[in-house]
């Protein structure tokens, strides 16, 4: 008996500090709306479902919202903020691919007038 | 008695708690690991510091959250929360970087491209200058109709040489002819129409009509007309102006159009 005494205490200490975790998390509504912009903005230049960041983007912020409903304000917080940062790389990476492409296209035209030049003179 | 398997299960579940925890620990011990090596990263390319340094500092600041988080006990959600954040922030730094640097070269390569569209314009008119009416006589075959289409102008089949897309230098008049009036008419688009005779393969001359109508296109874009104002089509044999018995005919029905559209923009519909 003296064994389980003796825990006894350590049990308290547990306790306490899960419920300290559980109520220290306010209700993470900017951090959504924040994150819902990302995402709205990504989807505006024009990234898609087929971009990881971007399918990871979509359903963390159904997760955080599904969180936040249960009130696992800090679930919620932490999907919010991992969601943002997925779709503004997925926005990033989807600028830097057109760019890209432009880059390819400006090439060719180049290319062809060199050619044309070269046969014009 | 009946207190000691209650107890019991309690620090079973305590056990495995831990357990997870430490798995939970590992995980994160990776991920601050892979943080770090992304941080580093972009920390040293200067390009990515000088285009993002905003990014970079976010990046910086949560992998030092996560590091001093790391040293706790239980805090291997968090650390691994941070550590991905960091990641991000990295990531995003790169990649803006290479969109800058992307934007530079392309404004680079334009300016490029005006340099070449001037010159290239100048070498034409010059050689245009030198065939003198002769060109516009004999090669050129120009005409120019005002039907349902609204206005057409037929590039006969002399401006290219059987078999192949090229646009022969005689056809350097015409071509900076039509550069000429679009560029009067900033608004007015074009639709360039290819055709052949029936003479062959009909999916090559698809082909070929269509290599030929995307020459011309080429030219007028090498010209420094937009791409936005020239459409392209390919409708090999269909719709010859003439027989395809005679060798007039067939010489008639090769040929590539360009139909205009009116002066607000408004094309007739194609084909």
């Amino acid at each position: 008996m003296s064994f389980f005494l003796k825990v006894r205490p350590l049990f308290a200490v547990m306790a306490i500090a899960s419920l300290f975790g559980c109520a220290n998390d306010p209700a993470p509504t900017e951090q959504l709306k924040l994150t819902e912009q990302a995402v709205a903005q990504a989807t505006a230049v024009g990234a898609t479902d087929d971009e990881p960041d971007m399918a990871s983007a979509q359903s963390k912020m159904a997760q955080a919202q599904a969180d936040m409903a249960n009130k696992s304000y800090k679930d919620a917080r932490m999907q919010a903020e991992q969601a943002e940062l997925d779709a503004r790389l997925a926005e990033a990476r989807v600028l830097t691919q057109k760019s890209d492409e432009q880059l390819t296209q400006v090439n060719t035209r180049l290319e062809r007038l060199r050619k044309q030049l070269g046969a014009a003179q | 008695m009946n207190r000691i398997p209650r107890v019991l299960s309690v620090c079973l579940m305590l056990g495995s708690a831990g357990l997870y925890g430490c798995a939970g620990h590992q995980s994160s011990e990776k991920a601050l690991q892979s943080a770090s090596a992304d941080f580093q990263k972009v920390k040293g390319d200067t390009n990515v510091l000088r285009s993002a340094p905003r990014d970079v500092i976010r990046a910086g600041e949560l992998l030092g959250r996560a590091e001093r988080l790391s040293s706790y006990v239980g805090s291997a959600e968090d650390v691994s929360h941070y550590a991905y954040l960091s990641s991000r922030y990295s990531a995003i730094a790169a990649e803006h970087s290479q969109l800058l640097l992307n934007q530079e070269k392309l404004a680079r390569l334009e300016l490029e491209r005006q340099r070449l569209q001037l010159a290239l314009r100048e070498a034409k008119l010059a050689g245009a200058q030198q065939q003198g009416k002769w060109a516009e006589d004999q090669v050129i075959s120009l005409s120019t109709q005002q039907s349902e289409r609204g206005l057409v102008m037929t590039l006969g089949d002399m401006l290219f040489d059987t078999g192949r897309a090229e646009l022969k230098s005689s056809a350097n008049r015409t071509v900076l002819k039509v550069v000429q009036f679009l560029q009067f008419n900033p608004k007015r688009v074009v639709r360039i129409e290819g055709y052949t005779d029936s003479t062959g393969d009909s999916q090559e001359n698809l082909q070929l009509s269509r290599d030929r109508a995307q020459a011309v296109a080429d030219v007028l874009s090498d010209l420094g007309i937009e791409d936005e104002r020239i459409q392209v089509e390919g409708y090999g044999d269909q719709f010859p102006v003439d027989v395809n018995t005679s060798e007039r005919g067939r010489a008639q029905n090769r040929r590539v159009e360009i139909v205009f559209s009116d002066e607000k923009g408004k094309l007739s519909t194609a084909r």
